[in-house]
């Protein structure tokens, strides 16, 4: 435990002596935030026309309800709401935007953002093992406004054991897998989905196998490996430049790399195949036989970074628009080329050429969509293919990690009993020794992969069950007197202030004058006053506002 | 349940490929196209009644972490790779299984061994998912499990309980996939307890009125921007209280049964999962998985395979016996697997590591001609020696006694037509 403290003590540490400097002295030149959001939002305009159908301008408690869930991941406590919506300051939404970036919540919910891209396409199921490592590592670059370019760079020259250097998750999802792992940098970090030239030439864009396999190429001396020396059993992301004692007759060695890579005969499978040079297939640029690992990996990265490379600001840009705006230039949003449609390509080229001046820095990129009308429209529900796009700000499905914070928020859950140790991980983590906690069962009954069509992810009945029946969410709605309804009950009086607080509480806004009239009446109707409360809060927790972010 | 929520909710898009408007001809099977001049969703509407109608159902009982074949179907007794193991006779002369599964011996009548399955892959999830879906697993596609596809293909519409129900602790994520989370298998830990979540603690009535209150205060927000969304949230609690509400739930409380049937399942938390798979199928369940493990017997392997040879061996006899007294062997599969076998020679902690070139599995019920043998290992059981059966001849082998159509292609969701089962071909000896 304390090897694991002290390392990512020293790597934080090294973290931010690395890119700190950097990253102040390109923030002075980056694009003004605000001025940068109007000329996206004329753009748009003229691009697919912003007319009278589009929706007006979100009130204050949904717009802070928005921002928190969209940044620090959860609900705004009440007296957050109060204080926001009283507040006579016309660049307060700007102002709650900063305050929120410089949260550590705000690194925290990125982090398990990313982490549920990343490990939601894993081909090793074992990989969960380094999600928490990863978690904490990228929560770190992200409070530490460590620039998207330098945090891709580490993800792809990553080495070590998964449990304890953070960087290593990527390549441990694939299991070092070569031609699995440039499929995932590409699709994450460039939107493209070249792994469908594997086999054969893409069969709807420019792709040819023999890049793909020129790609992986780039990481044939890199494997994982199980380590079961010391305390604790894990997997060992590392990299070998000397020729294995053994090779496989096909070539491709998948527990100790091999020294290049070869692509399989497809008419003689069980033949060598014929060895690739590494060359990325964006610019054509080339390495030679027998570069050194170190060389082959931190190149890829420096040419996949680069400012030369439109794709990587793109992809990026694309996949948080669509998170905030809630519907993407392209969709699904690691898909975008390059024969794909773009719903507004000067307003994405613009926005990803912005983001690259910013020198990738991903709070400019937030405090910039953020201040957009786009951002600020009223929700709708996701618009038909033939509506005009982006006149609304479209509703999402709340992630597990937001969900089970909106939920202790709503219900004042004590902290302790969600992140304590609970229940032992069923499968294989038992012979791992890992516990999950709460919070680490709720997100493996609700988690979804986040780069799916948000569309298509629809919620299941095991979990509707779950906020509905389960004892552990009904205990906490129960009026007894431990509980923070209970508490509530007695203190106060009037039905009305009682339903207004769990409105606040649940949903961050005050209930309509129906919405009031309808519990009020429930309640009164009701033969006890504490039972019907619980029924009020019940309801509210399981309704569709409260499961989305509006 | 999962099959009605999903055309309740219209399939505005095309979710992950599921059969939806939009993608309607991708999913047309090619020996359909072949019929020509039907026109689509009339074919496809009188095939899918159909299958439904026939109500067939599968219970896959899972060996997870690689049975060994020599332990189990395959001994080699006499031979330096069979070690202490056994043979013995069964209710079928000439068919010697291990001293392991005396009960099983009994019902070989029934069962159709094949002693013949072949693999590539030696880690267990890749195996596992190979044997569960007919793929390896892969970042960018999401492949469907055969139970999915089965649940898919074949659930009742109108069932108010999932169609789709894995048993005990087992390993894996593979289910619905591109096909949906509705075709997720409905998760129990554990067949002696209720399912988590489903017990409506404060009686029917303040249910009723709580789902009353639900229903009012949704419409605020359906008024207000969310109307696709309150009406798509709405399908799905409408499913979960009619499945906390269905009469037939008392299907999950195995000790309704009587105490006779009971005895005869054994007291193994694997004979209580063959018990509730068998109500599951019986009251309309479409695919049941019920888990058995851990059969990862690097060390040990002898005493550890007996041991799990005893909670597997009496249920697994008790099943195929109940189902034919009822009268559903004949529309019911049950198939034991696992991902892989173990290797014939044994290491020097009396173990057997990972061995995927030659293992066996056993078929029963739906058709499946029992008392035969197909394929045959050499003497030491290291290779094939008769009628190889790799996994996609298993999987469509499956497809062919359930009724499903394993040339139906999904779209992925970067648009790449994937079909139920890739290759292969069904072992037609299977049905005699």
């Amino acid at each position: 435990m304390n090897t694991t403290f002290r390392y990512q003590w020293l790597a934080a540490c090294v973290a931010v002596w690395m890119f700190a400097a950097p990253w102040l002295a390109q923030a002075a030149d980056a694009p003004n935030p605000i001025e940068t959001a109007r000329r996206i939002d004329q753009l748009l305009a003229k691009e697919v026309g912003v007319g009278e159908s589009a929706a007006g301008r979100c009130a204050d408690e949904i717009y802070l309800r928005r921002v928190y869930l969209d940044l620090v991941g959860q609900t705004p406590s009440v007296e957050d709401i109060l204080i926001f919506t009283l507040d006579p300051d016309p660049n307060k939404r700007q102002a709650v935007v900063e305050r929120l970036l410089e949260d550590g919540d705000y690194g925290r919910n990125w982090a398990r953002y990313w982490r549920d891209v990343v490990f939601s396409r894993r081909t090793e199921d074992r990989a969960f093992l380094a999600a928490p490592a990863t978690t904490e590592w990228l929560t770190e670059q992200f409070n530490s406004h460590v620039s998207w370019d330098q945090i891709a760079t580490e993800l792809i020259t990553a080495e070590g054991d998964v449990r304890e250097v953070g960087s290593t998750g990527l390549i441990m999802a694939q299991a070092g897998m070569p031609e699995d792992t440039v499929s995932e940098i590409s699709r994450i970090f460039l939107g493209i989905q070249i792994q469908c030239a594997q086999c054969h030439d893409h069969p709807t864009d420019q792709w040819k196998r023999q890049q793909f396999h020129e790609l992986a190429a780039f990481f044939p001396r890199v494997a994982v490996r199980p380590k079961n020396e010391g305390e604790q059993r894990s997997f060992e992301v590392y990299a070998t430049d000397f020729a294995p004692r053994f090779r496989r007759p096909a070539g491709n060695n998948r527990f100790r790399g091999t020294l290049e890579h070869r692509m399989p005969d497809l008419n003689d499978p069980t033949s060598a195949g014929e060895v690739i040079r590494p060359v990325f297939f964006v610019s054509g640029e080339r390495l030679e036989f027998g570069t050194p690992d170190a060389d082959r990996r931190g190149t890829l990265a420096k040419w996949l970074t680069s400012a030369d490379n439109p794709w990587f600001a793109k992809a990026y840009v694309n996949r948080i628009w669509a998170e905030l705006v809630g519907e993407g230039f392209y969709e699904p949003v690691d898909d975008i080329g390059p024969e794909r449609e773009c719903t507004a390509p000067d307003t994405m080229d613009a926005l990803a050429a912005a983001f690259t001046d910013s020198g990738y820095d991903c709070q400019w990129l937030f405090q910039t969509i953020m201040a957009t009308e786009a951002y600020q429209r009223e929700s709708r529900s996701r618009r038909s293919p033939t509506e005009t796009p982006f006149q609304a700000n479209v509703a999402q499905r709340l992630r597990a990690d937001q969900l089970f914070d909106a939920l202790v928020n709503a219900l004042e859950l004590p902290r302790g009993l969600i992140d304590g140790a609970g229940a032992r991980v069923g499968g294989p983590g038992g012979a791992y020794g890992v516990r999950a906690g709460a919070r680490q069962v709720f997100s493996q009954a609700f988690g979804y992969d986040p780069s799916e069509r948000r569309e298509e992810i629809s919620g299941t009945v095991q979990q509707t069950l779950a906020v509905m029946n389960s004892p552990f969410i009904n205990g906490a709605i129960n009026a007894g007197v431990t509980t923070s309804l209970g508490r509530l009950i007695s203190q106060q009086d009037d039905d009305r202030t009682i339903v207004i607080e769990l409105y606040l509480r649940t949903l961050s806004r005050q209930p309509s004058d129906d919405e009031l009239a309808t519990c009020v009446e429930y309640v009164r109707q009701g033969d006890d006053r504490r039972e019907a409360f619980e029924d009020v809060l019940w309801s509210l927790i399981n309704s569709t506002e409260f499961l989305h972010r509006r | 349940m999962f099959d009605n929520f999903h055309r309740l909710t219209d399939v505005r898009v095309n979710r992950r490929g599921v059969i939806g408007r939009r993608d309607f001809l991708g999913t047309v099977s090619a020996s359909a196209a072949v019929a020509g001049t039907l026109n689509w969703p009339a074919l496809m509407t009188a095939r899918a009644d159909d299958l439904r109608q026939r109500g067939m159902a599968c219970i896959l009982l899972w060996m997870q972490g690689g049975p060994s074949q020599l332990e189990t179907f395959d001994p080699k007794p006499g031979h330096a790779n069979g070690g202490e193991t056994k043979a013995i006779e069964t209710s079928v002369p000439g068919i010697r299984i291990s001293e392991n599964l005396p009960n099983v011996a009994r019902a070989m009548d029934d069962i159709c061994l094949i002693r013949s399955m072949n693999g590539r892959e030696g880690s267990h999830p890749r195996a596992t998912h190979l044997m569960q879906t007919g793929y390896l697993p892969t970042a960018s596609v999401k492949y469907p499990s055969i139970g999915a596809h089965a649940a898919n293909q074949l659930a009742d519409r109108s069932f108010d309980l999932p169609s789709y129900v894995r048993i005990g602790r087992g390993r894996g994520s593979y289910g619905g996939g591109l096909l949906g989370v509705e075709f997720d298998p409905f998760l129990m830990a554990s067949a002696t307890r209720v399912p988590d979540n489903t017990t409506v603690s404060h009686g029917d009535n303040r249910y009723r009125r709580r789902l009353g209150l639900l229903g009012k205060l949704e419409s605020h927000y359906e008024q207000h921007g969310g109307r696709q969304e309150v009406g798509d949230h709405r399908k799905l609690v409408n499913a979960a209280s009619r499945m906390v509400l269905s009469p037939r739930m008392d299907v999950f409380d195995i000790e309704q049964e009587p105490e006779s049937v009971r005895q005869a399942y054994g007291d193994s938390e694997f004979g209580a999962g063959c018990l509730l798979a068998r109500r599951l199928v019986e009251t309309g369940a479409t695919f049941v998985e019920v888990h058995a493990g851990n059969w990862d017997t690097h060390d040990d392997n002898f005493d550890r395979v007996r041991d799990l040879c005893t909670q597997v061996d009496q249920p697994h006899a008790a099943l195929l016996a109940d189902l034919k007294q009822r009268g559903m062997l004949d529309r019911t599969l049950v198939v034991w697997a696992g991902e892989f076998g173990r290797t014939p020679k044994i290491n020097p902690r009396s173990g057997r590591d990972h061995y995927p070139r030659a293992y066996s599995a056993a078929l029963a019920g739906a058709g499946v001609k029992g008392g035969q043998v197909i394929g045959e290992t050499d003497a030491g059981g290291e290779s094939i020696k008769d009628r190889p059966v790799g996994v996609s001849d298993f999987l469509r082998t499956l497809c062919q006694a359930l009724g499903l159509d394993a040339d139906i292609e999904h779209m992925s969701n970067i648009g790449r037509p994937i079909k139920v089962v890739d290759g292969g071909e069904v072992v037609r000896e299977v049905f005699g």
